[in-house]
């Protein structure tokens, strides 16, 4: 208490009220919203459990047990790795691309091709989704007639899982760029312009100096990516249902097929815990990883 | 003398009648059905206004509104005030509204989500006898000697054909194929090729949707698709023998193409393939979506001449349930509502029309109209050769669907896709209490 | 500009082919929506024709014109509109004033508090969404604004962009204030949120394109037609056995309208917001 002291000695009533005020309003929004939501969950993975049925009864670890006995859970999980590994490396390296090129000084309709690489993200993917179905068709969609092919995009298990992935791509990588951008606006001119007298070619810069100096946005774009990609299900509900066969059932998917088509809410509240652990250890690991934990105040 | 007597009786009785009809007509309150009775003199909810919801999912405001607009103008002192969902949408908000006190005190009804629904119903106030003289397939819809809604029409497959694509094949009414075997040799017949040997029109195919056509095959070999013990059987000879065709008239026949089209429904209405195994819904689909393909229908094609077990599966479409958690009064006017329904013969036919299915009224099996649509008359002769499984949980099309791509598409061997799949399925079906009705149908002693 | 740009490395052909490139880029993305355009001008026939023709051959606008008319098109538009005003408003205000407070005052528990907060951003939605559910149902609240807006009334990555970007405010300047003898709601209020615009502008955008989208949790909550979002209306085009692909087309089309609007209104701070938030990780 001392400490805080020493750094505030002014500090007024005013500011304990203001403080007292946000403190207990982000407590009783998170514990009741965030914190009780997780515990019903939690509990409910351990019942028989169907909302539309007025269904709760204790099952023990019976859906636990259904989970990791399920070869179709894993197999998904497996997916769901190689779909978000894919898709948060492309939208990095896709968005590292283009918002250096963006922020290149010889770049001309610069808010018109910001607008334009932003409007995928921005439009609703369930009708997305719906356009890019057809151009994936095998005999008349749009794709093969650019690249001349024959590919039966959605029932090939070599590529139904880039088809997803593409989508993904293409429906998120403004996203990226928008935020790599404002990255690269702030970082500091003048050890550009050091650097330029020292001769540092183009690409030297960008390895030791931009590349750097962007790891914390390029960290925040990996998780937050890891975050919902791990979530992603409306592209494999619309373009595949998880064919051909299994090739593209990713865990979300089963999960949401699971709570909101089947309502089997315990089955799909353990699923989802063990896809919430997941997703807590990758977080960890990218932290981890790039050494970055928390240094910054 | 006598002869003259009975005639002049006749006469009179035969006048009586048709006074009485008259009268009756002209105070509109002639009583509707046969069995099931409606008397529209009777008043409802004492004349009391009273105001109740009916939800129903998109894709024939028409119909419920017909409902609607017909029993009001008999009962004015009834608002109905139509809900309409999205059928995704709809089963979601459905079981919860039912929930709570505020929900719609009539509903309609999909036997797909029985389970989700059943706990929220009202019996019908409708003796079961009665149901059973005017209606077919009740008998599978009674819980302990109670029926909660039942079947105004069954849907099932029947082979839809390209009319011109049949003729300059030189095809006649005469060809129309009634075992595989025939049906296998029209197929190669109406599939073209162009000299690179790329297929141009395929003569059967069945990609995207194959668990539809699969799951009610295997009734062809007596084969029932449930167990005693209530488990699936997916992996047995019927089934295996039904896949193998398939792959059969792809490989072999080259009647077809794995890649050739991914919706056949949407291929045949757009003239790539000349045959395809399609539900009821297809035919005003492809009347409206492809307004320029003439196309017929056949039965479903059998392993030999012989009248089958059964040809294929059917699924009802079900009439209106009634909230068993709302008001006393509201219930009541939805009791009524569907005693109106069911009684009325031309909402019945207009259900059954808008909706392609054999009418499950037995007042209408001989309806000129209904018997006009192509893929409904089909299945005039046969009707009582098609099974109704029960309200199976989606996991059993899912499940199916999985193994048939991964045959027909990931190469996998038939017996080992099927065993996965029924595994995977039964482990489902186990969270759920899904009760075959296979045992009643009225053939079932013919199962092997 | 050119020339600045050589001297540092870079040569004018190459310049030249870089905006090609991006040029060329941008028309790629586009395609798609190029051709969900042009489809919305088509009928459903000529939609799932086999002879495919990118620009319709007839043009209708029957499409929008039934969207707008049957669909109550209008309706839903306000309500989305609405919706996401109201949220990325409160959002915009309890973010800030959560960010700095944890940004700028010292107090026991601050930063597990945070985390805490930082956390929640892993959670993956299904698993909150189905006790939430049934919060808003013993509460009384389904089908009603109250449902919509108070589980969104705080967001954790408001919260955490707005601890970033107050971190560029000097205390010094908080310190001057209070010694002037501004209390703490004056000088959040008249002071540090000013100061915040750019941040606000880009968790705007976020917030606005989040709420415009959201689905499920709409889609859950409300049951009259009256109250109903755009974007689940959207899902009214998919019958039972097909969808209505032109219907649907037309409908996404005015609905990414405002969303556009929004942005291009809001871009130049958007990206000079984020430049100054999230950046530092």
């Amino acid at each position: 208490m001392n400490a805080i002291h020493r750094r505030h000695p002014l500090r007024s009533s005013s500011e304990v009220v203001l403080r007292n005020l946000v403190v207990c309003g982000l407590c009783c929004f998170f514990i009741l919203f965030f914190l009780v939501p997780i515990v019903v969950a939690f509990l409910g993975s351990f019942h028989l459990w169907n909302p539309l049925k007025g269904q709760y009864r204790f099952n023990g670890l019976t859906n636990w047990k259904m989970v990791f006995e399920s070869s179709l859970f894993w197999r998904s999980m497996g997916n769901t790795f190689i779909f978000a590994a894919v898709a948060v490396l492309a939208r990095v390296i896709l968005g590292l691309l283009l918002s250096c090129a963006l922020h290149s000084k010889t770049v001309r309709f610069l808010s018109t091709l910001r607008t334009l690489y932003y409007l995928p993200t921005i439009t609703p993917m369930v009708a997305v989704a719906f356009v890019w179905k057809f151009m994936y068709d095998p005999q008349f969609g749009l794709l093969n007639q650019l690249l001349g092919a024959h590919i039966n995009w959605l029932f090939d298990a070599r590529y139904a899982m880039t088809a997803i992935v593409l989508l993904t791509i293409w429906k998120d990588f403004g996203y990226a760029v928008v935020i790599l951008l404002g990255g690269l606006y702030s970082l500091p001119t003048d050890l550009y312009e050091a650097a330029g007298i020292d001769g540092a070619n183009a690409a030297q810069k960008f390895r030791y100096m931009t590349l750097p100096l962007l790891k914390p946005t390029i960290l925040f774009i990996v998780i937050t990516s890891l975050i919902s990609y791990f979530q992603t299900y409306i592209p494999v509900m619309v373009l595949t249902q998880g064919g051909p066969g299994t090739q593209t059932y990713l865990a979300s998917y089963i999960i949401y097929d699971q709570a909101f088509v089947k309502y089997n809410f315990g089955y799909a509240s353990a699923i989802s815990f063990v896809l919430f652990l997941i997703i807590a250890l990758l977080t960890g690991l990218s932290f981890r990883l790039s050494g970055q934990t928390e240094k910054e105040r | 003398m006598k002869k003259h007597l009975t005639r002049i009786l006749t006469l009179v009785i035969a006048l009586a009648l048709v006074f009485s009809a008259m009268a009756c007509a002209s105070a509109q309150s002639a009583i509707l059905g046969n069995a099931v009775q409606y008397d529209p003199a009777q008043p409802v909810n004492d004349g009391q206004p009273i105001s109740i919801e009916l939800w129903y999912w998109t894709g024939a405001a028409n119909l419920f509104q017909a409902v609607a607009d017909e029993y009001s103008a008999l009962h004015p002192n009834v608002t109905i005030t139509l809900v309409e969902n999205p059928w995704d949408d709809y089963w979601t908000k459905l079981p919860l509204a039912l929930q709570g006190q505020d929900g719609p005190a009539i509903f309609n009804v999909h036997n797909s989500y029985h389970e989700n629904l059943i706990g929220y119903m009202a019996p019908y106030d409708i003796a079961v006898e009665d149901l059973e003289n005017d209606f077919v397939g009740v008998s599978a819809h009674v819980i302990d000697g109670k029926v909660y809604y039942t079947d105004y029409g069954m849907m099932t497959a029947t082979m839809y054909y390209n009319k011109a694509m049949w003729a300059a094949a030189g095809l006649t009414d005469a060809d129309i194929p009634t075992t595989w075997d025939s049906f296998r040799e029209v197929a190669k017949k109406l599939t073209i090729r162009n000299d690179k040997g790329e297929l141009v029109q395929a003569g059967f195919s069945f990609n995207g949707g194959a668990q539809g056509d699969v799951l009610g095959m295997q009734y062809q070999y007596g084969q029932n698709l449930f167990t005693q013990d209530g488990k699936v059987s997916f992996n047995n000879e019927a089934i295996q023998t039904v896949i193998q065709r398939m792959k059969d008239i792809y490989e072999v026949d080259q009647s077809g193409d794995y890649n050739f089209g991914n919706n056949s429904g949407d291929n045949f209405g757009q003239g790539m393939i000349a045959m395809y195994l399609g539900w009821g819904f297809m035919h005003n689909l492809l009347k409206s979506n492809f307004p320029d393909t003439d196309f017929g229908s056949f039965e479903i094609p059998a392993p030999s001449e012989d009248v089958p077990y059964a040809y294929h599966r059917y699924n009802g479409e079900s009439t209106f349930g009634v909230n068993k958690n709302a008001s006393a009064e509201q219930q009541a006017v939805a009791q009524d509502i569907v005693r109106f329904f069911l009684a009325n013969d031309a909402l019945q036919k207009q259900f059954c029309l808008a909706n392609s299915v054999f009418p499950a009224k037995k007042s209408l099996a001989a309806d000129e109209d209904i018997l006009n649509v192509s893929s409904i008359a089909v299945l005039a002769n046969h009707i009582d050769r098609y099974i109704w499984p029960g309200p199976m949980p989606s996991a059993v099309e899912n499940n199916m669907k999985i193994a048939l791509e991964d045959i027909f598409y990931n190469g996998a061997d038939i017996s080992t896709a099927l065993q996965s799949a029924e595994d995977t399925c039964n482990q489902e079906l186990a969270m759920g209490d899904f009760v075959s009705v296979e045992p009643q149908y009225q053939y079932a002693a013919e199962a092997k | 500009m050119q020339k600045q740009k050589a001297s540092s490395g870079g040569s004018k052909g190459s310049g030249i082919l870089l905006n090609a490139v991006l040029i060329l880029f941008s028309l790629l993305t586009i395609l798609p929506f190029l051709w969900m355009l042009s489809s919305s001008l088509k009928t459903n026939v000529e939609i799932s024709a086999l002879e495919q023709s990118f620009l319709p051959k007839a043009p209708t606008l029957q499409n929008y014109l039934n969207a707008i008319e049957k669909m109550n098109f209008l309706r839903y538009f306000f309500n989305s509109f609405a919706y996401a005003v109201a949220i990325t408003v409160i959002t915009l205000y309890t973010s800030s004033i959560s960010g700095f407070v944890l940004c700028k005052y010292r107090f026991k528990g601050r930063q597990l508090l945070f985390s805490c907060i930082l956390a929640t951003m892993m959670v993956p939605g299904v698993v909150t969404i189905i006790p939430r559910y049934s919060m808003m149902q013993l509460a009384g609240w389904l089908d009603s604004w109250r449902a919509l807006i108070v589980p969104s009334l705080f967001t954790s990555f408001g919260i955490f962009m707005m601890r970033q970007s107050c971190t560029g405010i000097p205390d010094e300047m908080l310190e001057a204030a209070r010694i002037d003898g501004a209390n703490e709601f004056y000088i959040f209020h008249r002071i540090i949120l000013p100061m915040l615009q750019n941040a606000l502008s880009s968790i705007a955008i976020f917030q606005f394109l989040w709420a415009w989208e959201d689905y499920l949790w709409p889609y859950l909550m409300i049951r009259s037609e009256s109250k109903q979002v755009l974007s689940v209306a959207l899902n009214m085009f998919s019958g039972r056995y097909s969808t209505d692909y032109a219907g649907l087309f037309a409908a996404t089309s005015i609905a990414i309208i405002p969303v556009v609007i929004c942005y291009l209104f809001f871009q130049r701070r958007f990206i000079e917001g984020i430049a100054s938030s999230a950046v530092k990780g």
